[in-house]
């Protein structure tokens, strides 16, 4: 039996082989130049801050923007472009100091101080090569992302193999992240102020990730992908200015009810993450497609988690298609997780961060997409492609809420 | 890891099981049946990254990058 399987892989493979062997017309890889325009609006909200030791408004609203450019260097190459922009306010990031305002200090009120906001900038400039039959492809990146207390530089490569009459693919990539933070800690465990034993050791936070994928077109109505990702971090894991209360220290009340820091949080300087998921796609009819996706985490501080979404795009005509979704998640707790004023100041580590506690989350989406294949509407030169906007709405049991509309325009050169 | 070993063979069987022609993938273009996130699902992707301990597997970021996990 095993030899007989045996022979049959062999065979597959070699047939397989042989078809791919077969040359073929060589058509180019990106026809022109394609730009996109993505934009977002963000609000959330919740009583929960990490800033605020776990008490405290979650208030923070975001507007993002993205342009990415897809340029064909020639019937091979593509060099792409990827500038994103993000502007946010937040009431709980105004609380690092919650002294600046002109009202007393406040965990569920917002300070006016410069920490109230923030932008976000980062660009993405990635090379990708496809080999003469178009069943290898490589590509090479780097990015840089900034905002007032972040800086980082990345790096990455990709490797990309089709082979059964590109019913199959798998592929690797492999990114680095070098992250320096800027240290900013709570007001008042700054010099000068309260005592901060010890302070931190590093500014620095490295990533390296190794990722799997494999896809198979299963019929001619269905396929599927799994992926796999491995990942690495180092250095400085924590957020200097997420405040921690401790059980066995008296509290300091200051302002309308507003604590004062026993320590940041603290949190090992190693994490190692393994993410694998699966998507499931498969076209019902003319009308409707499933579209499921799952995902299992888990990683070494304790955390473990399930992914499960389900969207179904509805077609209306040939441009115009409407797609409902819902998603949910689950995480258990990080082990150094404790609700304000349950953490020991002998503990070595801790947080209270909820982003860190056990949740149930629920989302529903909902979105639209105009498709022109042809691009009949012209504005300067470009035809608009499609036309995409969902909005979102998730919602978390551990109080923080969000909504968020996403919209995106795609244009292609004439 | 033994079991994930066992889940990419058994996916390297599927692939010789079943094989499409390019001219019978009109239904596989189709743009929703795409196995990847539409382009503005990013912005999505990122308030998951930040607020969920949770990140990769889904295109997205694995960290780094930002100030989330």
């Amino acid at each position: 039996m095993k030899k007989t399987l045996s022979l049959l892989l062999c065979f597959t493979t070699l047939i397989a082989y042989c078809q791919d062997s077969i040359p073929s017309y060589k058509k180019r890889v990106l026809e022109t130049i394609e730009i996109d325009f993505l934009t977002s609006y963000y609000s959330q909200d919740g009583d929960n801050a990490a800033v605020s030791g776990g008490i405290g408004t979650e208030e923070l609203t975001d507007i993002a923007s993205s342009i990415v450019v897809a340029i064909p260097l020639n019937d091979d190459d593509i060099l792409k472009i990827d500038a994103n922009v993000s502007a946010y306010t937040s009431a709980s990031s105004s609380n690092v100091d919650p002294f600046d305002g002109d009202q007393p200090a406040d965990p569920f009120v917002a300070s006016t101080g410069a920490s109230e906001s923030d932008l976000w900038a980062n660009g993405v400039i990635s090379y990708s090569h496809s080999s003469d039959d178009r069943n290898k492809v490589w590509g090479a990146k780097v990015s840089v992302a900034s905002e007032y207390d972040y800086f980082s530089i990345g790096f990455g490569g990709n490797y990309s193999y089709l082979f059964n009459q590109k019913n199959t693919e798998l592929s690797v990539s492999a990114n680095i992240f070098l992250d320096t933070w800027k240290l900013i800690y709570p007001s008042e465990l700054r010099p000068g102020e309260l005592f901060l034993n010890p302070p931190l050791d590093t500014d620095k936070r490295n990533s390296y990730s190794i990722g799997l994928g494999f896809s198979q077109i299963l019929s001619k109505r269905a396929q599927a992908s799994l992926s796999l990702d491995l990942v690495q971090q180092e250095g400085l894991l924590s957020t200097p200015f997420h405040r921690v209360y401790f059980a066995d220290r008296d509290d300091i009340i200051v302002g309308n009810g507003f604590q004062l820091a026993d320590d940041i949080e603290r949190l090992p300087d190693s994490r190692f993450k393994v993410a694998i998921g699966g998507r499931f796609n498969y076209y019902l009819n003319e009308v409707f497609v499933l579209r499921s996706y799952y995902r299992y985490y888990t990683d070494n501080w304790g955390i473990d988690s399930h992914t499960a979404s389900l969207e179904v795009p509805i077609k209306l005509g040939d441009k115009f298609t409407i797609y409902p979704s819902y998603r949910y998640y689950t995480q258990g707790a990080a082990d150094y997780f404790n609700a304000a004023n349950v953490a020991l100041s002998t503990d070595e580590f801790y947080t209270s961060d909820y982003d860190l506690s056990a949740f149930n989350a629920n989302q529903f989406g909902f979105g639209a997409t105009y498709t022109d294949i042809f691009t009949k509407v012209k504005i300067f030169g470009y035809g608009i492609k499609s036309i995409d906007i969902k909005g979102s709405y998730y919602d978390r049991d551990t109080s923080l809420s969000y909504f968020m509309v996403s919209g995106g325009i795609k244009f292609v050169q004439d | 890891m033994k079991k994930l070993l066992i889940l990419f063979i058994a996916l390297g069987f599927l692939s010789s099981c079943a094989v499409v022609k390019e001219y019978e993938k009109v239904n596989i273009n189709d743009p929703d049946m795409a196995l990847s996130d539409r382009a503005i699902k990013r912005f999505e992707t990122n308030a998951q990254a930040y607020r969920e301990a949770a990140s990769g597997a889904n295109g997205g970021k694995t960290g780094g990058g930002c100030g989330c996990n």
